[in-house]
């Protein structure tokens, strides 16, 4: 490790400074718009060459914000099209192509006032005709998006993705319409306070009629894309590369300092670890548990929070004493998983809403039944109360890298209750059919994570109601399902977030249910290159806005 | 010979249909959603929509016969997982690039195996032949994908030689891969021709042959080598099949756009069309491949031409 240890060297001064700057890289983020300076925000001067190499890390399925539903597609589509509104800090809502909105008292009417300078590259003006056309054709059954869903708060939205005859008059119905060239209006079921936000994610983003109608199905090739936002995509080699490049005609164009991002797509984590330390890429997002703790020591380690919840789920019909199930969770240390198996700085869960979300504050109280560290001596007792324990449990997980790990030590943990557990790891479609819903009868207790699709904590504790296609853990309680409702209704945010705690105080309160034992809080974590990592952020829903990245000089 | 050509051709086609309907049933048999890739359930009405724009809710034979009738207009079907491809575009896209690295390793394992081995039995017992075959061996033992990652981790990071650790573009690009799959192959040849060359050297005709007094050159390049060469044609039908499951170790590890990184994402995301798709397309390789060594044969072995026709 000759030239590593002399690298290390060379770079320790500036290590120092890094540290500093990546201990505040998380939720920080300049004010939106800003940057008209030639210094960067940090130590340098702006690099002459504003190109950047990327990992993407993979394919990504699809190009069309109609049928993209993986972080790769909606981290190119963020940045080659125009979002009506983009997340700022905090995650509150920022006007982009809208420039403002408004919410009517009862909130179920929203209206956005879209700018009148947006374009499309094929020299088009970006009006709202183009997200009444793009919002409905994501809505219609023959395009068979899986994000319609998305969609489904909207009146009429979810009737006409299930019609089957008259479609043509259901799609009339649909609560979406320009009003004028630059009037959005939409009219939704019911009060949906984080509309605005949830309109942030990729789903909602127009596409150009023209090039949809010419190309059909391969409109999104990069000799026929037609695209609107600040960079575009100048090449797609499928499986291989996808580089963009600024683009002039955009309505801020003078605001974005990269000119090329030059995009890789290496899946296998240790060969992009070792294309980053070889100097062809300035960005991975892909590293193997194994290399993490040496990584970790460079200065190219960036860790970001993110927004989700790694937990293990019951079965409640087969544990189904409560006590026992408090047990389970307090007899494992989670800062022990923390530190020594899943190695990424994570926070334990103390609660099933995560850190980060709006009013986490009001929303979280630390629940006695998840802590840092394990209680093994209360656990006992616990389960010396349960009348008839279930000492065999079976576990069931999929099979990626680390999750074993992770069970083998709550295996190790259980055992101290007396409680015999299997662990059963599956291949990954085979672990979501034992899922179900309802879970299969052999399954005991599961693994599982949620990642946040918009920024309300409906989207987390809405997973727990009795007919959610998400709930697999046989959990169904009355109160919470109209505690739920009841929130849905609620715009006004301190009483809906008052609600919420109601229900995290339902699963895993003094009181709880448990019918889910959280386990710890997703963080994103990659390596970055010094010239880049003051500007390069990660926001909780792993989105990264490139037209904030400058790259400085060495 | 052109009686044996035109008979495997016709056979061909029976042997695809069972593939096809193998395939086709086991795929089915293994539970698993298409649609359902993350943990997110899907909505009925999404479920529904998908199913009848992909045909699976059409009873099974229906859709049988319909990808059969599909394969024989050479239209593969649109891929479930990759929305806007179809499962001929992939095939376009990355089978020209597995076709490169598969043909160019085994190029590897001929021009540097055969002559390793000829070497070695010439030289046997020997300090040459020993440093050979423990080579050889080793090339043999060790799992292609440890083979890439040390090879990535000294020639493209340690010594920087000018080596990209991953992609398929430069000619530099392909010569890690290259070793990579071809080592193991190029290992087993040089067994191979190494022993079959000694058993042949022993043999009466060519003493009879050295007796005459032929340069030893002509001996064992004419003679010798001729014969020697049978198993190794013998080899090159299964080889095949590992240079192409091979394949996929190797281009998921150097980021290579070839098909079998698709074939392996396919199975597991259950992408239908492209799994089946590929297997069609993989079996017709192998039963080309397979004809083409038997013609190789004819001319080898003059024996069995008269045989077989």
């Amino acid at each position: 490790m000759k030239s590593k240890s002399a690298w290390f060297a060379l770079a320790a001064l500036v290590a120092a400074m890094a540290l500093v700057a990546a201990g505040c890289g998380g939720g920080d983020e300049e004010g939106s718009g800003g940057g008209q300076t030639t210094q960067a925000q940090g130590e340098g001067n702006l690099a002459a060459d504003q190109t950047v190499n990327v990992n993407w890390g993979a394919e990504p399925p699809s190009l069309d914000p109609g049928l993209a539903t993986d972080t790769t597609s909606a981290d190119i589509l963020y940045n080659i099209m125009d979002p009506l509104v983009k997340l700022g800090p905090n995650l509150k809502p920022v006007p982009s192509l809208a420039e403002s909105w408004d919410v009517s008292q009862d909130g179920k009417t929203v209206t956005y006032h879209l700018r009148k300078d947006g374009k499309w590259t094929n020299g088009d003006p970006v009006t709202a005709h183009d997200f009444e056309y793009s919002w409905k054709r994501t809505i219609s059954p023959d395009l068979a998006a899986d994000y319609a869903y998305q969609f489904y708060g909207i009146v009429g939205a979810q009737e006409y993705n299930g019609c089957k005859s008259n479609c043509a008059a259901l799609k009339d119905k649909v609560g979406v319409k320009a009003t004028d060239d630059y009037t959005l209006q939409v009219q939704l079921t019911s009060a949906q306070p984080w509309f605005i936000q949830q309109s942030a994610h990729h789903s909602f983003l127009a596409v150009n009629r023209k090039a949809v109608e010419q190309f059909g199905s391969k409109w999104t090739e990069a000799k026929n894309i037609v695209t609107d936002g600040p960079f575009k995509l100048v090449k797609w080699a499928h499986d291989s590369e996808i580089d963009m490049a600024k683009w002039d005609g955009w309505r801020n164009a003078k605001d974005v300092t990269l000119t090329r991002v030059n995009g890789r797509m290496i899946t296998d984590g240790t060969t992009a670890v070792q294309a980053y330390e070889a100097g062809e890429i300035d960005m991975n997002p892909n590293l193997p548990t194994e290399e993490i703790p040496r990584i970790k020591d460079t200065e190219d380690y960036q860790q970001y929070p993110g927004l989700g919840t790694y937990y293990y789920g019951f079965n409640v019909k087969n544990i189904p004493d409560v006590n026992q199930r408090r047990a389970m969770s307090l007899a494992i240390d989670r800062q022990s998983i923390i530190d020594n198996i899943a190695q990424a700085d994570q926070e334990p869960a103390t609660g099933f809403v995560p850190k980060g979300m709006p009013g986490f504050d009001q929303i979280h109280r630390d629940s006695p039944w998840a802590k840092p560290t394990a209680d093994l001596a209360a656990a006992k007792d616990l389960m010396a109360k349960v009348q008839n324990p279930n000492k065999d449990v079976t576990l069931i997980l999929n099979d990626s890298p680390g999750h074993r790990e992770i069970a083998v030590a709550i295996q190790a943990a259980w055992k101290e209750l007396g409680i015999k557990t299997t662990i059963k790891v599956q291949e990954w479609a085979q672990f979501l059919e034992f899922l179900g819903p309802p879970p299969d009868k052999s399954v005991d207790a599961y693994r599982l994570g949620w990642i946040g699709d918009f920024v309300d904590a409906i989207n987390f504790l809405e997973l727990w109601t009795c007919d959610s296609g998400n709930n697999n853990a046989n959990f169904c309680n009355k109160q919470y399902d109209s505690l739920v409702a009841k929130a849905r209704n609620t715009p006004d945010n301190a009483q809906r977030f008052g609600i919420y705690k109601q229900l995290e105080d339902i699963l895993v309160g003094q009181n709880g249910d448990l019918p889910i034992m959280p386990i710890y809080w997703y963080t994103y974590i990659q390596q970055e290159r010094p010239t880049i990592q003051d500007t390069w952020n990660v926001n909780l829903l792993n989105q990264t806005d490139l037209t904030k990245v400058k790259k400085v000089e060495e | 010979m052109t009686k044996l050509i035109v008979r495997r051709v016709f056979w061909t086609i029976p042997v695809l249909l069972l593939v096809i309907l193998l395939t086709f049933v086991m795929m089915r048999q293994i539970s698993g959603n298409p649609f359902r890739r993350s943990e997110r359930a899907i909505p009925a009405e999404i479920q529904a929509n998908l199913e009848a724009q992909y045909g699976l809710d059409d009873p099974w034979y229906i859709q049988y016969l319909r990808y059969v009738k599909g394969v024989a207009t050479f239209d593969l079907g649109p891929s479930l997982v990759l929305r806007n491809q179809t499962v001929n575009d992939i095939v376009r896209d990355h089978f020209p690039k597995s076709l490169e690295l598969g043909a160019l390793a085994f190029l590897f394992a001929i021009v540097f195996g055969i002559p390793l081995g000829v070497i070695a039995a010439l030289k046997a017992n020997s300090w040459l032949d020993y440093f050979t075959m423990f080579f050889s061996n080793v090339g043999f033992a060790v799992p292609s994908f440890l083979v890439a990652t040390l090879l990535i981790y000294f020639f493209s990071l340690e010594w920087d030689l000018g080596f990209p650790t991953s992609g398929w573009s430069t000619w530099q690009s392909k010569v890690l891969p290259v070793i990579a799959l071809g080592l193991g192959p190029m290992a087993y040849f040089a067994r191979l021709v190494r022993g079959t060359m000694l058993e042949t050297l022993q043999a009466d005709y060519i003493r009879t042959a050295r007796a005459k007094g032929l340069r030893w050159r002509r001996v064992v390049g004419v003679h010798v080598l001729r014969n020697s060469l049978i198993p190794v044609v013998t080899a090159a039908g299964p080889l095949l099949g590992f240079l192409i499951t091979g394949s996929f170790v190797i281009e998921q590890i150097f980021a290579i756009p070839g098909i079998g990184r698709y074939y392996v994402t396919a199975v597991t995301a259950r992408d239908y069309s492209v799994v089946m798709g590929l297997t069609v397309l993989l079996s017709v390789i192998i039963i080309f491949a397979n004809l083409v060594v038997d013609i190789l044969y004819g001319f080898l072995d003059p024996r069995t031409r008269d045989v077989r026709t």
